[in-house]
């Protein structure tokens, strides 16, 4: 768990952080959002002290911070920074496994790892372990910026913008796998990003950032439902609210048995018995956005929810909008 | 790329071993500069131990220069220690000021002839080449490169040791050819002072109007020269940094 409590950072004139206060729960991720120059990446400084407060104190479960050898604290805490920062004489390999190899992991295991994340970040390690960061393009060494920073098997990890330069393909892709390391292995995160759909899809909670001052901190949905003016002046138009909260939930937790009978799959399709045609279909992990979409693509309010290639039930356009509705 | 260099690195060994263990084979080709009946062959010591003393006096030199150079360099480049940089800049900026000449004149008095006057005013003005790109190879790494070394948690000597140097190794090396090249060049002052060195042929050739001593020994310490900064830029390119750069 980590505690921020009054903290403040003071670059000459410029108050960079001002008192600021949160805390990111075990196993949470908190997304730290906000406009270029609030001051999220000073913020990520301070937990890791590669910068020290002007007032504050930061506590790592229950412990303050200041009172740990930085490097020891840092080696616990694996950190992306935003503009990557690969080390040029290494290849990527040889920075994937820096922290290992300080650590004095044995060198079977340090390849084993390093092989590890590079698959999960969708690099061939065949094709790049050798390669030199110069070598790559600004997606990939995004990538393996979060390779290095997840390799020592962190307790926490902070990310400035690491999924910035990805194409959206892969940016969702590597959200979802992030999400799932971060479930799997109880990852406390702090996830800096300028982007309010990644924030609510990464974020347990979202914290808004200006000038320094922590504006609003909450669930996203709850942020949605109750915006600060500032919010729905920077993010959302509140036009997109109903959208934007359907997108927070997925289909499997709100579907309704199967009519006997209605739903058959024919192969990959799915076959309306009742209507007597092929209709659409949606995977029990779509979001209710995705399924409200494929409705209207069909022209129908019922649809059958598959999960791997067998229908478990159906979702019908009453149950989506009573979840999209104001409160 | 570097066989190439290895190759041309063993030729021009191979010349410059000739030159010095078998000069007799140049003796027609050199007597064509003299007057007849003057010697062409130096033979007052084998051109081997000059050339020995004549390296040893400037790596020597340049070895201590580059300890020292790169030590403030690395010193003045800590956080907190950046308002020590104009001063080291002052103090290595004023020993380059004396030509070495000047320096030698104020050692003799001091420490005797040989080869102290000539190895401390080597020292002086080659400290200079090897502080300068120490300092300059270091500032030049980017400070987010700094920033990730630090935040993956390396103490600050592990982000010395293993990202600040070798990402400054090859400026620091261009700074020691730079000195290494002079040394060796002016390794042959020394002579004048009675260091041991290859300055001792081109002096007697000027002290005998002896052009043969004079192009003989002027060939020699240039072969040197270039042998060693050959191997320097060879060792350069072998450099982690380097072959990174060379790789993309
Ligand atoms: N080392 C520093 N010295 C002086 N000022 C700084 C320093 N670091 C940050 N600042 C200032 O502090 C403020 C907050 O910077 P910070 O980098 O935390 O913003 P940010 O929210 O991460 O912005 P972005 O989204 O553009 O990355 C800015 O005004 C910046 O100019
Ligand atoms: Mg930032």
């Amino acid at each position: 768990m980590i505690e921020v409590e009054g903290l403040s950072k003071r670059f000459g004139e410029v108050l960079a952080v001002d008192d600021v206060s949160f805390s990111v729960a075990e196993g949470e991720v908190l997304a730290l959002v906000g406009t270029s120059g609030s001051g999220k990446s000073t913020t990520l400084r301070l937990v890791n002290r590669l910068i020290e407060p002007t007032s504050g104190v930061v506590r790592l479960r229950g412990a303050e911070t200041r009172e740990m050898p930085p490097e020891k604290l840092r080696r616990e805490m694996g950190y992306v920074i935003q503009s990557v920062g690969l080390f040029p004489h290494w290849t990527v390999a040889e920075n994937i496994a820096v922290l290992p190899r300080l650590l004095g992991w044995e060198k079977t295991r340090i390849a084993g790892r390093v092989d590890e994340l590079l698959r999960l970040l969708a690099l061939d390690p065949a094709e790049f372990g050798g390669k030199y960061p110069r070598q790559l393009s600004g997606g990939q060494q995004q990538r393996v910026g979060v390779a290095r920073a997840l390799a020592g098997e962190p307790s926490v990890l902070l990310m400035d913008e690491p999924f910035g330069a990805l194409d959206p393909v892969t940016r969702a892709r590597l959200q979802d796998e992030f999400a799932a390391i971060q479930r799997e292995r109880g990852i406390t995160a702090i996830v800096v990003t300028h982007d309010l759909d990644e924030a609510f899809k990464l974020g347990h909670r979202v914290a808004l950032m200006d000038r320094g001052r922590l504006l609003q901190i909450g669930t996203p949905e709850s942020l949605i439902r109750s915006p600060s003016e500032w919010m729905v002046r920077q993010f959302v138009g509140p036009e997109e609210r109903a959208l934007r909260i359907l997108s927070l939930h997925r289909v499997a937790d709100h579907l309704a048995p199967a009519e006997p009978g209605r739903w058959r799959m024919d192969g990959r399709h799915a076959f309306d018995a009742v209507a007597d045609k092929p209709i659409g279909r949606v995977e029990h992990r779509d979001t209710l956005r995705e399924a409200l979409s494929a409705m209207v693509w069909n022209g129908t309010d019922l649809l059958p929810v598959v999960r791997d290639g067998e229908v478990i039930g159906q979702i019908s356009a009453a149950a989506i909008q009573a979840v999209g509705r104001r409160g | 790329m570097i066989r190439r260099d290895l190759a041309v690195i063993a030729l021009l060994a191979a010349l410059f071993g000739v030159l010095v263990l078998a000069p007799g084979l140049f003796e027609p080709l050199l007597a064509q500069l003299n007057a007849p009946g003057q010697p062409a062959l130096y033979d007052r010591d084998t051109l081997l131990n000059l050339a020995l003393w004549h390296f040893a006096t400037a790596a020597a030199a340049a070895s201590i220069a580059l300890a020292v150079g790169l030590a403030l360099g690395i010193a003045v480049t800590r956080p907190g220690n950046e308002e020590f940089l104009p001063l080291a800049r002052a103090l290595s900026n004023a020993a380059q000021a004396f030509p070495p000449v000047a320096i030698l004149a104020i050692a003799v008095p001091l420490v005797g002839f040989g080869f102290e006057p000539t190895f401390i005013a080597l020292l002086a003005y080659g400290l200079l080449p090897v502080f300068e790109y120490s300092v300059g190879g270091i500032r030049t790494i980017p400070a987010q490169v700094l920033e990730a070394a630090r935040g993956t948690g390396m103490s600050p000597g592990q982000v010395l040791a293993e990202i600040e140097l070798p990402l400054a190794a090859p400026v620091i090396l261009a700074g020691v050819r730079v000195t290494a090249a002079f040394s060796i060049g002016t390794a042959t002052l020394g002579s004048t002072v009675g260091a041991k060195g290859l300055g001792e042929v081109i002096v007697a050739g000027l002290q005998t109007s002896n052009l043969a001593f004079i192009v003989g020994g002027g060939l020699i310490v240039a072969l040197l020269a270039i042998l060693v900064d050959h191997g320097l830029a060879t060792i350069g390119r072998m450099l982690p940094a380097a072959r990174a750069v060379a790789a993309a």
